[in-house]
């Protein structure tokens, strides 16, 4: 299978896309004359013309609103945020218009749109550059919200996020840009709202989904040396969330660790935490920890940065709490 | 000031060259040879933050804008700015405002190396760059943000009866943003003491001006508001002064604002990561012709303000300086761990942690 980066995986579904479908058109600021921002789209422009390849001036509540308008009338756009920590100035349009149309118009009006970009922290980008965006959208009732983690996953879920007929909200990490994984050139769709056993255990599930998956994996290496056994669950869908999955999990391990970059208080993960006590709270032996990041703005220090995050050694940790050890 | 007829918008080919023999506006010569100093001290800084930045090692991080080319703008507005009355705020290219407005370059130069003694204690970085003692409202990283709170810092002297006002900058792909409209039409609607200005460097990030707003006579993008409008060349030092200076003089005197377009240029890229593919290397050289320091030595030069051996005298100080304010923030803390949880509500509350 040939091996390639996260961007260009995303990049090969926007292009199968646009190339089984007329309607599907690539929108955002810097999407075409200097090839993205974060090079997802190079080369796009040349391949399809600014018709379909379009750039923006910085008008995200303008350009967002009008994707939504022009999906309400049949076309599928992809609109690119070139970080979502932008998409702050465009909320109106993504939570009243995008998430409300089909509701509020009994059903007479779809929103096909694919909003797309960088979330959370990068690299010392500072307080207004490194929002998490996961449990602002994810509690929006008439959104998707997807978060993949690795190229194979990200490739499979956008391709099946751009046909859907629901409004999309499609979270990547500049910092997972340049991974590397082994996709097929065989067509592949993944579905939506599946969340994916990435390795299976008995004593503990750890709770994990886009550029964190890193540091459950790697956390549940690290644990096997202390011959605990961890399963780790990818949810990649974050609304609908595979309940199912997570329920299935905790009823084998009776042990859960959540791990997310979002603020502790009001989070993704507290979110995720009140359905696990819905579901299996006969079943824990063990309150369910969270790892995430520190309840402030995120600094710009390095050091203050890589101290409020999660990291593998602060999941192995809280691993460790919830099996007693 | 009676400008409300448009003056074309000059690009970068058919901007003439200032005239040299122009009356100079600074208040006194002393005070002209310090504004050709602080230009060429931004300059200077500027440049050797992109050796910093670009060097193994790399100290500093983060989204890191140069103000290299645009100079005369910040220091021409530092040249009427009435520090304890007036207010200045501007986007992420904030090092020039800053410096211009006051600001020790250790501070400066500290704050990008994340340290504790930087401006904003390391926690802010090379877009958000405040000092309240200067009125220095900040550098801020959202495009287009900063131009309502501006105005509302335009409405808080207007509330205390202070004849101050507010120099509310932003670039030339700001004036896209939706928050642009609102906060034009409040500041005229109210007659708050704003003074707007577009730094217009002629493209945002990769973008040209042409490719982003219709209008390209950026000036008449601040029209139907109710307000005077006009475009200037933001290279010439004495121009900005004039033109800033008779638009902060009607704000204070309660005459509302004023929206103006400095025309100018960024020499470097839109940050770090930049190959600056969207520009010709004969659209830099030509506009480096226009570099605004030289413009403006080379006037203080023939009109016997300054020596040649002067302005050599500024460029070594100016050098100096910047060595010190690497050497100061190289050797600075970082700021202590338990500094993540410091600044963000005014006290401890009772129930918090
Ligand atoms: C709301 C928002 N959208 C996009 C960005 C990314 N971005 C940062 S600077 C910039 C270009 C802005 O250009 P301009 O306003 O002309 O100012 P200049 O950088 O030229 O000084 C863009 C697109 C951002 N910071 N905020």
């Amino acid at each position: 299978m040939p091996e390639i980066q996260f961007r260009e995986a995303l990049r090969q579904a926007m292009v199968e896309e646009m190339e089984r479908d007329e309607t599907v058109f690539l929108m955002g600021e810097e999407v075409g004359e200097y090839n993205g921002a974060y090079k997802v789209s190079e080369g796009m422009l040349a391949r399809f013309g600014p018709k379909r390849i379009i750039d923006t001036p910085i008008s995200e509540a303008g350009f967002c609103g009008l994707g939504i308008g022009a999906a309400m009338c049949g076309l599928r756009p992809i609109v690119e945020f070139m970080s979502w920590s932008f998409s702050w100035v465009a909320i109106d349009q993504l939570v009243n218009n995008a998430a409300n149309v089909r509701y509020m118009s009994g059903g007479q009006f779809r929103v096909p749109i694919v909003f797309r970009g960088g979330n959370g922290i990068a690299h010392q980008l500072g307080a207004t550059h490194s929002h998490r965006m996961d449990a602002v959208y994810s509690r929006i009732p008439g959104l998707i919200v997807v978060a993949p983690s690795n190229p194979y996953d990200a490739k499979g879920l956008l391709k099946t996020s751009i046909r859907c007929d629901d409004p999309v909200i499609f979270l990547e990490s500049e910092m997972m840009l340049n991974d590397r994984g082994e996709v097929p050139a065989e067509e592949y769709t993944l579905p939506l709202g599946v969340a994916d056993v990435k390795r299976t255990g008995s004593d503990v599930t750890i709770i994990s989904w886009s550029k964190c998956m890193k540091y459950a994996l790697k956390a549940a290496e690290m644990l096997e040396a202390e011959d605990i056994d961890a399963e780790v669950i990818d949810l990649r869908t974050l609304r609908p969330l595979d309940e199912q999955t997570i329920s299935q999990s905790i009823r084998k391990t009776h042990r859960c660790v959540i791990v997310d970059e979002d603020w502790p208080y009001c989070g993704m993960g507290a979110g995720i935490l009140e359905k696990v006590y819905q579901h299996c709270f006969d079943d824990l032996d063990a309150p369910v920890k969270r790892v995430c990041s520190e309840d402030v703005p995120s600094p710009y220090n390095h050091y203050l940065e890589l101290q409020m995050q999660p990291n593998p050694e602060k999941v192995v940790a809280a691993v460790k709490e919830v099996c007693y050890r | 000031m009676n400008v409300t007829e448009p003056t074309a918008n000059m690009s970068i080919n058919t901007m003439e060259q200032p005239r040299v023999k122009r009356q100079i506006k600074a208040k006194s010569k002393e005070r002209a040879r310090e504004l050709l100093r602080m230009m060429m001290l931004i300059r200077r800084f500027e440049e050797r933050t992109y050796q910093e930045y670009t060097r193994p090692g790399q100290r500093i991080g983060g989204f890191c804008h140069l103000y290299s080319g645009q100079e005369a703008v910040a220091v021409g507005i530092s040249a009427v700015f009435q520090k304890g009355k007036d207010y200045l705020i501007t986007a992420y290219r904030d090092h020039g405002h800053s410096l211009a407005l006051g600001m020790d370059p250790k501070a400066a130069m500290a704050e990008m190396f994340g340290r504790a003694t930087g401006c904003s204690k390391g926690k802010g970085g090379s877009m958000h760059f405040f000092e309240v003692e200067n009125g220095n409202l900040g550098g801020h990283g959202i495009v287009g943000s900063q131009i309502p709170l501006g105005t509302g810092a335009a409405f808080a002297l207007k509330y205390k009866g202070i004849p101050g006002c507010c120099f509310t900058l932003f670039g030339d792909g700001a004036i896209n943003q939706g928050v642009h409209n609102e906060a034009l039409n409040l500041a005229s609607l109210w007659r708050l003491p704003v003074v707007f200005i577009v730094e217009n460097n002629k493209v945002a990030m990769g973008t040209q001006v042409e490719r982003a707003s219709a209008e390209r006579e950026l000036e008449r993008r601040g029209s139907g508001y109710n307000m005077p409008y006009r475009a200037f060349d933001g290279n010439d030092l004495d121009e900005v002064i004039e033109v800033v200076g008779d638009a902060a003089e009607r704000a204070r005197k309660g005459e509302g604002p004023t929206y103006l377009v400095a025309n100018t240029y960024r020499f470097r890229g839109h940050s770090m990561s930049d190959a600056m593919k969207y520009r010709s290397k004969e659209e830099l050289e030509r506009a480096r012709l226009r570099d605004p320091i030289i413009l403006y030595e080379q006037r203080l030069l023939q009109q016997g303000i300054i020596t040649t051996r002067d302005s050599e005298e500024m460029e070594s100080e100016v050098r100096q300086i910047v060595d010190e304010a690497v050497k100061f923030a190289d050797t600075s803390p970082h700021p202590e761990p338990e500094e993540l949880y410091t600044d963000i509500l005014s006290e401890k509350y009772p129930l918090h942690k």
